[in-house]
């Protein structure tokens, strides 16, 4: 168990900068996700940690030990592929005994260990199938027993599940983290299903570009994005653009779109905006109520224009002073295509950031 | 500046132990029998007497018999002769005969041009051929079909010199040719084609199927879309071919008509086998000929003429031309053996009586003909076909029973064992080390390896022949690696370098089917490199370097040129080619074309077993070029 520390890294292809001055720190025991879209480096920066890609500048250290220039091989981590990488020419027994003996165990321990680790993942009594001879679940769990029986610093995982149908997604991600949890061991884990990374990880890295855009706990990454990207990669959201009329000494500020004026707030205290701003308004679905809350609020009122069951909750469309919002209801409220509906969501809620950099400008219009 | 660094730090970890061994290794065998070699061709040619000139070049093509200018035209004669005939009541008499004589006194360029003429007809009529016959092959479902596509491989089997011989003997004077013409046509006149003619029409024959399969693969990999794409905007038949399949097959056909040029301008066994049949004429005016009789005659290099040198750079260049060539349209690794066919094209379609008959107008013939020398190999061995005339009379079992009893066809039939033993064994080091270097390492240079390791298709083996024979004769005068000494030592190389790309591609195949994260796996377990290669890689392509050592084998066991060349300076070190060229040319005692027939039934043989043996082993159908 150990400390993972990535200090400045850079990585490119040719032109391609696939990771771009990453500095991270994963603790002891954690359970840490790179989140991003496809491209962003999460498998580069995965690879350069298990030493299979070296990089162009930066140091990597487990604990205090800079393994930069070791090779893969000395690296000691256990890694699960994208495609489990399962020898087709050696049994479920060798394939998962093979690292036990590259470390020249005894046989009586390597058979004990086997054992030991096929209990683990269930797969106890399947030591002599091939792995043609396994179902993708299946497969996915020798890769993963293979990758703990040498009882690594750090298990790295590169979008273990994509390959298995939805259920077992789900029954196995679970499996996982109970795994993981009880072994203790640091654990990275690359995807790019941000509900995998919400419900699996202890921290998250969300990864745009070859950067990291924020590290923190999926609640911290849902409820304060600090940047467009991380409030738009994660969850439904309700966008639009406006300028900033008035910034009180709170930091609540006041955004006017054509007739509407809303009060909302940056999500961190160290993003500023100043009056005649322009400026981008995110709300999440879930934080709009139909009963006044108590705490200074923002009033909505509009026609319905969509309605759609989601099981626990409806999801409505809602035209107000031409801005479409996204909301969420309870599924006892009545709610109808064609009625008015009047809404209510908290200034804190109401997520403010400026769009200074032309990047932002631009990514704006990507989202359009 | 740490972009350099990094990159630096890169290249030591990419040179491991296992990348350096092997980088060694190739880079060894590369340089010291291959590069030197052949660049040493270069030195002879360009240095007269210690000095860098250009004087050989003058003298050589100022030789009338290099150049001949004007040429002889002359491409046929008629004679009108008498010649005895043999009545059923046992008298015999005087009968006026024409006989039109072909090719016998011309044309004739010179040596040079005779090569370049004869190549250049070859590739025409080979494309020709091969084109319509993949474009049958490809696109129509006749009855037979399937029976056809087996003959059509039939001719790739290489039976050295004998073929050459079974036709010259058809095409003779008391050939088969005349038999059918005057005693069952009754026709008043006789055919002989010799010379250049019989050349062209020997090799058109053997070398088609090179092109035929080319384009067989290109058309097989044309997504159908694009050819109904066209039938939807109204394109059909002619129009359909000649505007999108045709263009389409391009690549196919370039590649394999350069092939084709080339491995006729370096074939022996067309020459050396009709001057077994007709004695020397202008059947080996030819530059491979040329380059043959001069090194194989001479006991020290002195003793070569200058002008040998040059024709043999003459010969190297255009192959590095074609290979150009080739590398421009495809890249060769596709072509050198592995032209995967299996998915064949849905765009099949049924034919009517009229095509069908059209389909078998052309390719019965084409079938009979072109695969008359390998049964006329057969009959040769098994018959008293070499003594009794034109058609053979009896049976025997005697020639075959030769390859067991004879000592000299036993010694030769163990040389060839020996030599090509153990260049398979280095094959499979060297094949498997270039390719895992050329398709898993990112090392400066590897573009260079690629193109080393799969040059030797095109290098002629009279090339590789004259540059050891320059090299290690003057280098390593008097020592075991002396090839007017030694021969057999060297043979083992030559054997390697000239038939490891067969094995190489199939690994480099191999290797593009596995994925490299089976080996990241090993290595993140903490296995070494060199644990990773013999634990991981050798297992997971073991099929395709066992498929490819098969026929790297075999093809090394027949093996011309420089089995020839070498072999001649040291008799008894001679392999099988080396002793079916000598029966063949000098044809001294009787029975022994019959031996070297019965010799080129055993190399049938062994490739048929080879090629069935590899196409198991490696689960899909292997084009294999009969170089
Ligand atoms: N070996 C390589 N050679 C060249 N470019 C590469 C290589 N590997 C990755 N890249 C490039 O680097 C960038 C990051 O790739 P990477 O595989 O890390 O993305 P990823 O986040 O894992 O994406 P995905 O979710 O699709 O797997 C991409 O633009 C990719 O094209
Ligand atoms: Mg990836």
């Amino acid at each position: 168990m150990v400390t993972v520390r990535l200090d400045n890294v850079v990585k490119t292809f040719g032109k391609v900068v696939a990771v771009d001055h990453v500095t991270l720190t994963i603790n002891h025991g954690e359970f840490f996700s790179f989140l991003g879209p496809s491209g962003c480096g999460k498998t580069t920066t995965l690879r350069v940690i298990a030493g299979l890609e070296w990089c162009d500048s930066g140091r990597i250290f487990f604990d205090d030990q800079d393994v930069t220039d070791l090779p893969p091989y000395k690296r000691n981590t256990g890694m699960v592929f994208q495609n489990y990488a399962l020898w087709p020419h050696m049994t479920v027994f060798d394939n998962i005994a093979y690292g036990l003996k590259i470390r020249k165990l005894p046989k009586d321990e390597i058979r004990r260990r086997v054992k030991e680790v096929l209990e683990l993942v269930k797969l106890s009594g399947m030591e002599n199938r091939y792995p043609t001879q396994l179902s993708g679940g299946q497969q996915q769990r020798v890769a993963l027993a293979r990758a703990l029986v040498v009882e690594p610093r750090v298990l790295l995982l590169d979008e273990p599940l994509s390959n298995l149908d939805a259920k077992l997604r789900i029954e196995m991600r679970e499996e996982i983290k109970k795994i993981q949890k009880k072994l203790g061991i640091t654990t990275i884990y690359v995807t790019h299903d941000q509900e995998e990374a919400m419900v699996i990880s202890d921290r998250i890295a969300v990864l745009n570009q070859g950067k990291v855009m924020q590290v923190g706990t999926p609640r911290e990454l849902y409820r304060r994005p600090r940047n467009l990207f991380v409030a738009t990669f994660l969850g439904r959201y309700t966008i639009f653009r406006g300028k900033v009329s008035e910034v009180d000494p709170s930091q609540v500020v006041t955004v006017k779109t054509g007739s509407l004026v809303i009060k909302g707030m940056p999500p961190a205290p160290d993003i500023k905006v100043r009056e005649g701003d322009e400026v981008v308004i995110i709300i999440r679905p879930h934080s709009f109520k139909l009963i006044p809350p108590a705490k200074p609020h923002n009033v909505i009122e509009g026609i319905i224009d969509w309605v759609s069951y989601i099981g626990p909750y409806f999801e409505i469309r809602v035209k107000a002073s031409g801005v479409d919002f996204l909301l969420n209801v309870d599924p006892e409220t009545p709610v109808r295509i064609g009625e008015r509906i009047k809404a209510y969501v908290s200034v804190e809620e109401t997520m403010v950031f400026p769009i200074s950099a032309t990047k932002d400008m631009a990514y704006m219009q990507e989202l359009k | 500046m740490p972009r350099f660094s990094s990159s630096l730090r890169g290249m030591k970890r990419e040179f491991d132990s296992l990348t350096t061994t092997q980088l060694i290794f190739v880079l060894f065998i590369l340089i010291f029998f291959l590069l030197i070699p052949v660049f040493s061709i270069l030195y002879k040619a360009f240095i007269f007497q210690g000095h860098l000139s250009i004087q050989q070049f003058e003298q050589t093509f100022s030789n009338p018999d290099m150049i001949k200018y004007p040429p002889n035209l002359q491409f046929f004669k008629i004679m009108h002769r008498y010649r005895f005939e043999v009545l059923p009541n046992g008298s015999r008499i005087l009968v006026p005969l024409t006989t039109l004589v072909i090719g016998a006194e011309g044309p004739d360029f010179g040596y040079i041009f005779n090569s370049i003429f004869v190549s250049t007809c070859v590739m025409i009529f080979a494309s020709i051929i091969g084109t319509i016959a993949a474009f049958i092959m490809a696109r129509y479902n006749f009855p037979g079909k399937n029976v056809f596509r087996v003959l059509l491989f039939i001719p790739l089997l290489a039976t050295p010199f004998v073929n050459a011989y079974v036709i010259g003997k058809v095409l003779g004077e008391g050939g088969l040719l005349n038999y059918v013409l005057r005693h069952v046509l009754h026709a008043p006149f006789t055919v002989v084609i010799s010379g250049l003619p019989a050349v062209i029409l020997i090799q058109t024959l053997s070398f088609f199927p090179i092109v035929y399969m080319n384009v067989l693969s290109s058309i097989i990999n044309i997504d159908p879309s694009l050819e109904e794409q066209a039938e939807n905007l109204g394109a059909h038949g002619f129009k359909l071919f000649r505007t999108i399949t045709f263009p389409l097959s391009l690549p196919g056909l370039a590649a394999g008509a350069t092939l084709v040029f080339v491995f006729s301008m370096e074939d022996l066994g067309a020459p050396i086998g009709l001057a077994g049949a007709f004695g020397d004429g202008l059947h080996n005016k030819l530059m491979s000929f040329y380059v043959y009789t001069q090194f194989q005659q001479a006991f020290s290099l002195e003793q070569v003429s200058p002008s040998a040198y040059v024709v043999a750079l003459i010969m190297l260049m255009i192959a590095v031309v074609a290979f150009m060539i080739i590398k421009k349209y495809v890249s060769l690794r596709q072509y050198a053996m592995l032209a995967k066919g299996g998915r064949w094209s849905p765009r099949v379609r049924k034919l009517g009586p009229l095509g069908i008959l059209a389909v078998y107008a052309f390719m019965l013939p084409l079938v009979v003909v072109s695969c008359f020398p390998q049964i006329g190999v057969v009959v040769l061995a098994l018959t008293n076909w070499a003594t009794s005339g034109a058609v053979p009379t009896s049976f025997t079992l005697e020639y075959m029973q030769a390859l067991v009893t004879k000592p000299d066809v036993v010694t030769a039939i163990r040389n060839s064992v020996t030599y090509a033993g153990l260049a398979i064994l280095i094959t499979i080091i060297l094949g498997t080390s270039a390719a895992y270097i050329v398709i898993r390492r990112k090392i400066p240079g590897r573009d260079i390896i690629d193109v080393m390791t799969t040059i030797p298709i095109v290098i002629p083996g009279i090339i590789v022949a004259v540059g050891y024979l320059i090299f290690f004769g003057s280098v390593f005068f008097k020592t075991f690696m002396d090839p007017f000494i030694n021969p057999g030592a060297l043979l083992v190389f030559t054997y390697t370098v000239r038939r490891s790309p067969f094995l190489t591609r199939s690994v480099v195949a191999g290797l593009q089917q596995t994925h490299v994260s089976l080996e990241e796996a090993a290595m993140n377990l903490g296995a070494s490199r060199v644990k990773t290669f013999f634990s991981i890689v050798i297992p997971l392509i073991s099929a395709n370097v066992i498929g490819g050592a098969i026929l790297s084998f075999v093809y090394m066991m027949n093996e011309v040129s420089t089995s020839l060349l070498l072999g001649a300076h040291n008799p008894a070190q001679g392999p099988i080619t080396f002793l079916m060229s000598q029966v063949i040319y000098s044809t001294g005692t009787v029975g022994a074309v019959s031996i070297a027939a019965a010799l080129g039934v055993l190399l049938m043989v062994l490739q048929i077993t080879a090629i069935s043996l590899s196409n198991y082993i490696l689960k899909q159908r292997v084009a294999f070029l009969g170089v």
